[in-house]
């Protein structure tokens, strides 16, 4: 006899429908397989499906069943054709009625139970833009299928619960969503009051954090860069809606939820290790899988020790930075993920890392100076709009002169001022396609940024005395911008401009 | 090719003093012997520090602007520093090389290369052609620097330097020599302060080479720069940079300002040509030094 179960099948972060078809023939000698181009992980499927059910206490039908996997040209991964290949059985051999219009989804552990498995949103998503009633998941991942509205997310435990459910003996309650307990930004590793010192690089960060503004630390080893990035996620204020759903999108499609989790609501922060391969970073493998860059979608990609990634790794950043998205074209699937990330890099200032330091001796020569400014220089750093030094902190110069109470902001004050600024912003480009100051190119520049004369004569003073590219002067004013949103201001200032000059380029040496 | 042989009248007459003269002289430039006139060797570590790096821009600044000659080495660090305050100062240099005339040793200073010989300023070398450089070729130019003026200038050195060489070789030739003091904490200040314990002359400011040549320090001389355009909290400002350079957290703190206010200020300053920035720290220039 032929059943038929609607299961999905991804490419990136697009879904189709895929018809799971289970022959179980009279005739013929017993067999167990599977058509449909099927990946290994597909194909395994047998051995879990079939150790299931005997665990569970079933009778595998001794006969030859053929699983056929339509459309038959497009690739398939995953595990998570278990479920809909032993509810095709089940139904044969229980006699029950598979409903039509729900997709069902989820990998098979081989004592019966159903394990949490990536992809889940996807898939419900997919049901609601088909308008289809219902979608079976395991339990683990219901909460994150629940996440959409309007079907129902059925949340399975075992076989022998499916079975129970389907010959009417128990009433399975479809999951509600929970909207997730507000993970407080105390997962954060460091406060911004804790960081000592260092008022300019949090500025900056804040500036950054801000506008959306890529930007790049450079100090000596132990003056606080990383501590400084890892606090940045405390400033930022949470995901909306919009943005959330994007994220966790991805993360599902990537098995990156927890069990059990759903909605991500915190800005993502990344920071990989330089020993990161190129596909590791932006993505890809013959099925194509989201990189670091797409995981840090709306958050933050720091990069520690930029100068020691591999030159190839920092050029692939070039144009996700600059189209917040990168497709991956294979020969079998072309997918695109979203990318847009605010870049943190963080790098010493010379080879022995204490060039202009006051405690040690820099004990590089200029050559070997030159030659590591090198590595750092190049397209990559003009797309970064802040530039910002992080001195090491004389402590005992902060003890003294610490009069100022108010110096010593904690992240969640800053956060409200940021998320202040956020709107403004969502506001301003209400009809645009982007989100941020950042994102601003030459047109919307002009458009939104009008520059009193003084402004402009300060900038082209600037870049005269410090020798500003054309690059970097729109930076400047995209900058400026931003400062001028940080003080509600409509209009750009001269002094949000000198500010803003601060974090030029060149300020490195 | 060009050069001049040791029996030419346009021969340096100092070189002709000292015990080996080199028989002949490659040189790219106009050769024009009133470079010669009053010259200055100056020599230092490669491992320029920041102190050695303002000291040569000060030192070599005024004494260049006062018409006399510098003399170096094209190393990187201190020797580079100097050409480079030469003819910041519009005032002449001349590079001897350890290598032969036609090559440029580093590369990388071809900029530097191409400055000294467009402002009238000297490239020498005993060698000729491609000849690259060697560990023995380093201190028989350094007796040509030693030997092209009356007195040599060691700004910073190491104990093992060609700084010493040079001073060692001046010694011999009967040259005068200044060192600039420097704190002992620094590796490269050690030979300097050696050089003044055995003898050579300290210097603290451009007037003590100056008056050698029987000039008197241009310094004096500065106009007195106008500050106007400079609100009070930036006037505060260049007044706590007057007794020590710092970073710009460093000024907030003592200001007692936000870190937003003070950049903005510190920019204005910049752009006004008040302050520079020099590794991570604000230094006031001379002349506002003057005023405040």
């Amino acid at each position: 006899m032929l059943f038929k179960v609607t299961s999905v099948s991804f490419s990136g972060l697009t879904t189709i429908r895929i018809d799971v078809e289970v022959n179980i023939a009279d005739k013929g000698l017993p067999t167990f397989e599977i058509v449909g181009l099927p990946n290994k992980a597909v194909a395994e499927s047998r051995e879990r499906v079939r150790t299931a059910l005997i665990n569970s206490n079933l009778k595998f039908p001794l006969r030859r069943i053929t699983v056929n996997l339509a459309p038959g040209d497009v690739p398939k991964y995953g595990a998570f054709y278990d479920l809909p290949i032993a509810v095709g059985i089940l139904s044969e051999i229980k006699g029950f009625h598979i409903p039509e219009s729900s997709i069902f989804f989820g990998e098979l552990s081989l004592d019966g139970s159903l394990r949490h498995t990536k992809g889940a949103l996807l898939a419900a998503l997919f049901a609601k833009e088909n308008r289809m009633d219902s979608i079976f998941v395991p339990e683990q991942s219901a909460n994150e299928a629940s996440v959409v509205k309007g079907i129902d997310v059925y949340p399975l435990k075992d076989l022998n619960q499916i079975i129970q459910y389907f010959d009417s003996k128990i009433e399975i309650k479809p999951t509600i969503y929970q909207s997730p307990v507000q993970e407080k930004q105390g997962t954060v590793d460091f406060d911004m009051s804790e960081v000592m010192g260092q008022e300019q690089a949090k500025r900056a960060l804040e500036i950054a954090a801000a506008g959306g503004h890529n930007i790049l630390m450079i100090g000596s080893p132990g003056s606080g860069k990383t501590m400084l990035a890892r606090a940045l996620p405390g400033i930022m204020p949470l995901l909306n809606e919009d943005e959330s759903l994007e994220v966790t999108k991805i993360y599902s499609s990537a098995g990156n939820i927890p069990p059990g989790g759903s909605l991500i609501v915190t800005r993502p922060f990344r920071s990989p290790h330089h020993i990161i391969s190129q596909a590791g970073l932006v993505g890809g493998g013959t099925h194509p899988q989201p990189g670091e860059i797409s995981l840090a979608h709306r958050g933050v990609l720091f990069l520690d020790e930029f100068n020691e990634f591999p030159r190839s790794v920092i050029e692939a950043l070039r144009q996700p930075i600059e189209d917040g998205k990168l497709t991956i074209s294979r020969s079998l699937e072309r997918v695109t993920y979203p990318s847009r990330f605010m870049l943190v890099a963080a790098a010493n200032p010379c080879p022995c890392g204490y060039l202009n330091d006051e405690t040690r001796k820099c004990t590089c020569t200029k050559r070997e100076i030159i030659r590591y400014r090198k590595k750092l220089s190049g397209p990559i750093l003009d797309r970064i709009d802040l530039h910002v030094d992080v001195p090491v902190v004389n402590i005992k110069k902060l003890s003294h002169g610490f009069s100022n109470s108010n110096k010593n902001e904690t992240s969640s004050e800053i956060r409200i001022r940021i998320a202040k600024v956020r709107d403004i912003q969502k506001e301003r480009f209400k009809n645009e396609l982007i989100h941020t100051n950042s994102e601003m190119k030459n047109k919307l520049i002009r458009k939104y940024v009008r520059l009193d004369s003084n402004s402009t004569s300060m900038l082209m003073d600037a870049a005269k005395v410090f020798q500003l590219s054309a690059r970097s002067y729109l930076k400047i004013i995209k900058l400026a911008r931003t400062i001028a949103d940080l003080e509600q201001m409509e209009d750009v200032e001269e002094k949000h401009i000198a500010e803003a000059l601060q974090y030029r380029p060149g300020v490195i040496e | 090719m060009n050069y001049i042989d040791i029996k030419s009248t346009e021969y340096p007459y100092l070189l002709l003093q000292i015990k080996d003269p080199p028989p002949r002289l490659y040189f790219k430039g106009d050769w024009d012997t009133t470079i010669f006139t009053e010259t200055l060797s100056v020599v230092g570590s490669r491992r320029m520090t920041r102190y050695g790096e303002i000291i040569t821009d000060n030192l070599v600044s005024s004494i260049a602007g006062a018409g006399i000659t510098i003399v170096s080495g094209f190393m990187y660090g201190i020797d580079a520093q100097a050409h480079n305050a030469a003819l910041e100062a519009g005032g002449r240099t001349i590079a001897v090389m350890p290598c032969g005339i036609e090559k440029i040793h580093p590369e990388y200073q071809l900029d530097l290369h191409t400055r000294i010989l467009n402002n009238n300023g000297l490239v020498i070398s005993e060698y000729p052609g491609d000849t690259p450089p060697a560990l023995w070729t380093y201190p028989r130019r350094n007796r040509i620097i030693a030997g092209l003026a009356p007195i040599l200038l060691v700004i910073e050195a190491g104990i093992k330097s060609g700084a010493l060489i040079t001073a060692k070789i001046a010694k011999r030739y009967n040259k005068k020599i200044f060192a600039v003091p420097g704190p002992l904490t620094s590796s490269v200040s050690i030979g300097t302060a050696i050089l003044i314990k055995h003898g050579s002359q300290i210097v603290t400011g451009a007037g003590d080479i100056l008056t050698e040549y029987g000039k008197t320090n241009p310094e004096e001389l500065f106009s007195k720069k106008e500050l106007y355009g400079v609100n009070a909290n930036q006037k505060e400002i260049l007044k706590i940079l007057v007794d020590e350079p710092m970073g710009i957290d460093d000024i907030a703190r003592s200001v007692g300002k936000q870190i937003s206010e003070i950049g903005a200020d510190i920019t204005f300053l910049s752009l006004k040509n008040h302050l520079t920035l020099n590794g991570g720290k604000y230094y006031l220039v001379k002349e506002v030094k003057n005023v405040i």
